[in-house]
């Protein structure tokens, strides 16, 4: 690697993760919007999918991007939306929290 | 050296920020796909020392497209590495029996991203 390298990727990826936060926090909205629906008794297969599809992209960026705690917050995420998520109160109040908890951790570093 | 990567990827985010980690740390020239369908057409076009490909895709995934490139003699000996956010050891090994290069992991390092591609395809 060149001296110059690390900076200069730095400054890219910064850049990058600018260009790229609305996308990153819609997929966090996905989670919010899956977990209020499952707790309400409303999750349907199409919406449980679709936070696990988000869960799943957010685990591979937010390392990509230094946010190791992210990543395992969403692959948590991940599993419990592909397997079907039980409403029991203390696993709809985990990925309520969790997907607040990934928020938290987007908009320290926005 | 330099080296020429086709990176296929339908996150435009991952798929920006491989590039650009190869561009920038390796100095590799990089061309970009967004779809495995896209890849293909790209893959021979181009004729790139090695292909990134993800392996969760909408319409073509990963796999199918490694399928496809294998059977092109454009493209049928182009090392392949697949890049995926699955940690899970049987979506592992159905992933190594496939014949690719090797399997890289989402999330990766974007420091290191060239290191792995080059230990894993014996480039010094």
């Amino acid at each position: 690697m060149g001296s110059g390298a690390q900076p200069a990727l730095a400054d890219a990826l910064a850049r990058l993760w600018t260009k790229f936060l609305p996308e990153i926090l819609e997929r966090v909205r996905v989670l919010e919007r899956a977990a209020a629906a499952l707790s309400a008794g409303t999750l349907g297969a199409e919406e449980c999918s679709a936070a696990a599809a988000a869960a799943h992209k957010l685990a591979g960026v937010l390392g990509t991007f230094g946010f190791a705690q992210g990543t395992a917050l969403a692959r948590e995420a991940e599993v419990a939306y592909s397997a079907d998520p039980a409403v029991d109160p203390a696993g709809v109040a985990r990925l309520q929290q969790i997907a607040r908890e990934i928020d938290e951790i987007i908009r320290a570093h926005g | 050296m330099s080296h020429r990567i086709l990176i296929i990827d339908d996150e435009d985010d991952i798929r920006e920020v491989a590039a650009l980690s190869l561009e920038t740390v390796a100095g590799w020239d990089v061309a970009v796909a967004s779809s495995g369908a896209q890849g293909l057409v790209r893959a021979a076009e181009y004729n790139p020392d090695a292909i990134l490909l993800d392996v969760m895709m909408p319409g073509m995934d990963g796999p199918s497209t490694f399928r496809e490139l294998r059977k092109n003699p454009l493209t049928a000996r182009i090392p392949v590495l697949l890049l995926t956010a699955k940690v899970q050891s049987n979506d592992q090994r159905r992933f190594a029996d496939l014949g690719v290069e090797a399997v890289l992991f989402k999330p990766f390092d974007p420091l290191t991203l060239s290191a792995q591609i080059a230990g894993a395809l014996g480039w010094s």
